[in-house]
Formats: structure tokens, sequence, C-alpha cells
């Protein structure tokens, strides 16, 4: 009879996963290549705040996106309209982007000359949180009428993020959403994250974040 | 679906300690969830099938061990049962806590060839 044997694990179930986003940051760094993992639920503004993000740095650095959807090409579409390198990732029906499919997916769009590479993750609060996808930073948008309770409801994201991208502040007056409440409840979770207020279709506020980002670029770069 | 996505990452941590530890097959994996890791030991369970599909897991059985959830209240020190109590200190009724255990998923042990 065939002997079996029991190893212990003791193991994150997202070893792998963790493993591989550490040698793809080692990667980045050495090509000098800043890696933005955007998160958000559906509909928060991801691609309106891209856009203005896009527009306010693109003279100054080389860009590149990646467009992580289920399915459609929809906002690769918009994105490529400013005139970037942009290609689309579908995951297949996951709701998540691994380390694994950050690495193919800029190698499939070519780093050269690209020094702020964005990926667009799925809309979802959930899993995203839960895969490192090796970026430099992480940053999350909460949009005004999603509700200020959503730090409380989502721990996970408000603990993995490094930015949080405060949306559609233009239309606070119409909802009952409290920015100081919302506020604190991101810092119980994180003490550590930044919290920039915006309108990204107004384009209030959006010269902090983009001032904030031009610096981790720059200083990614340099170190 | 997220429970989908766990299992096919942990396929790939037992894929490398498969290959580190030289083992040949793996009969049964032992998963430790976490009471308030966010996922449904049951739906881990059922998805289970679909996830081992074409990897070297084929054959592979899966136990959940679950993990209580225990926390720590912050406003009266209070230590008690997360789920048991609906998220509030039985005490004082707070909602701040800190978590001493329950928040992991993690593979315990592999059971091979």
């Amino acid at each position: 009879m065939d002997a079996f044997r029991t190893i212990e694990v003791k193991r994150s179930i997202f070893d792998n996963n963790d493993r591989q986003a550490e040698e793809l940051r080692k990667k980045l760094k050495k090509d000098k290549v800043f890696l933005m993992n955007l998160m958000s639920s559906p509909g928060s503004g991801k691609t309106t705040t891209l856009m203005r993000t896009i527009e306010a740095l693109k003279d100054e650095f080389g860009i590149g996106v990646m467009e992580a959807d289920i399915d459609s090409d929809v906002d690769a579409k918009t994105i490529g309209s400013t005139g970037v390198k942009v290609i689309q990732l579908h995951t297949g029906g996951m709701c998540h982007l691994d380390a694994e499919m950050t690495s193919q997916g800029l190698e499939a769009m070519g780093t050269e000359n690209v020094d702020l590479a964005i990926l667009e993750n799925v809309g979802n609060l959930v899993c995203p949180a839960e895969f490192d996808t090796g970026a430099v930073k992480n940053v999350m948008i909460l949009s005004v009428p999603e509700g200020d309770d959503k730090p409380l409801k989502y721990p996970l994201m408000f603990s993995v993020c490094d930015v949080v991208l405060i949306n559609k502040i233009d239309v606070l007056p119409y909802f009952d959403f409290n920015l100081e409440r919302c506020r604190e409840a991101v810092k119980k979770r994180n003490p550590a994250a930044k919290i920039f207020p915006l309108s990204a279709r107004t384009g209030e506020g959006m010269e902090v974040f983009t001032d904030w980002l031009r610096t981790e670029i720059r200083s990614w770069q340099e170190e | 679906m997220h429970e989908l996505g766990i299992l096919n990452a942990m396929v790939h941590t037992i894929e490398d300690v498969v290959r580190e530890e030289g083992a040949q097959e793996v009969e049964r994996i032992v998963l430790e969830v976490g009471e308030l890791s966010g996922v449904v030991p049951r739906y881990l369970e059922e998805c289970w099938p679909a996830a081992r599909y074409k990897t070297s897991m084929e054959a592979t059985e899966l136990d959940v061990c679950v993990v209580p959830g225990i926390v720590k209240c912050r406003d009266c020190g209070r230590v008690f049962n997360a789920m048991e109590c609906d998220m509030h200190c039985p005490d004082c009724s707070g909602q701040e806590m800190e978590i001493l255990s329950g928040n992991d998923l993690l593979i315990k042990e592999i059971i091979c060839m």
C-alpha cells in the first residue's frame, strides 16, 4: 500500500500570488515603471477620473492603461481617445485581477517609454482587495452616491489602499453623505490612507490627486 | 465568483508546496477558513469540483475547517464571538473591535502520496 504523508503547510491561500506580486514590483522598479492599481465599485467614475488624470499628466509622462473587465471594450475605447497606450484585459468571468494576469497584461501592452502604468481593476469592492497585483500604489474611488458607510462595510478594501478618492463631490448637496464621517471611517481602518475629495466631472480637486501622483512617480523612478 | 478565484489562488500555492516537498499526488487539502475572512465555507466546498477541473488536483478532496471569529471590544475590552453576537459587543453594544482570530484563509496541511 502506498504511504500517505501529511505536510504541514500553514501558508496563506494567497502565498503564490503574493510572491508573484513581489517579483513584479521588483521588475517594475528596475524598469522605472510606476504601476497604479485603481479599484472601485461599478459606476464610481473610474474611467472619467482616469481621463482627467491622463489629460493632466500625459505631457510629462509616458502613460499606458490596462482596462480590466469581465467583458466588453467600452472603457478601452474611451481611454484610447486620449491617445495613450491602452489594452483591454478580459478576466473571463473572474471578479478580480491577480499578479500573474497583471504581469501578462503589462507584457502585452509593452512598458517601453511607459512611466505610469494604470490598471483599471474590475469594478468590485471585495475580491480585488484580496489579490496583490504587484502595483506600487493602490488607489480606490468611493463616490458620493454610494454612501459614507462603505469603509465600514468593506473594511479590507479600505485597509489595502494608499489613497481614497472621494468622487462626485459636485453632487454632495443632493445626498446624505457626510464627508467628515467618511474620513473618520477610513482613518479607523487605515490611518495612513490619503483622502482626496474631488469631482472628476467638473475637475474640482483633481490637481491635489495628480500632484500626489506626479511626486510618487518621480520618487519611484529616482530612488 | 469570489470563492472560485480564491480556490484558483489556493491551487497555485499548493502546487508550489508540492514542488518544494517533492510530493506526488495530493490526496486531501485541509483549509482553515476564518469566520471573518469574508469567505463562505459552503461555497468553497461547492466550487471545488469546478476549481480543480483540469488542474493537477482533479482527484483531490477538500476539507474546510471553520475558525471562529473572536474579537475584543475596543470600548470595554470584552472578548466575544463576533458572529454569535451579530458584530456588536454583548456588554456595551460597541461596534469597534480588534480581531483576535478568524480573519485568515490558511492552508493548514495537505495529505500526499
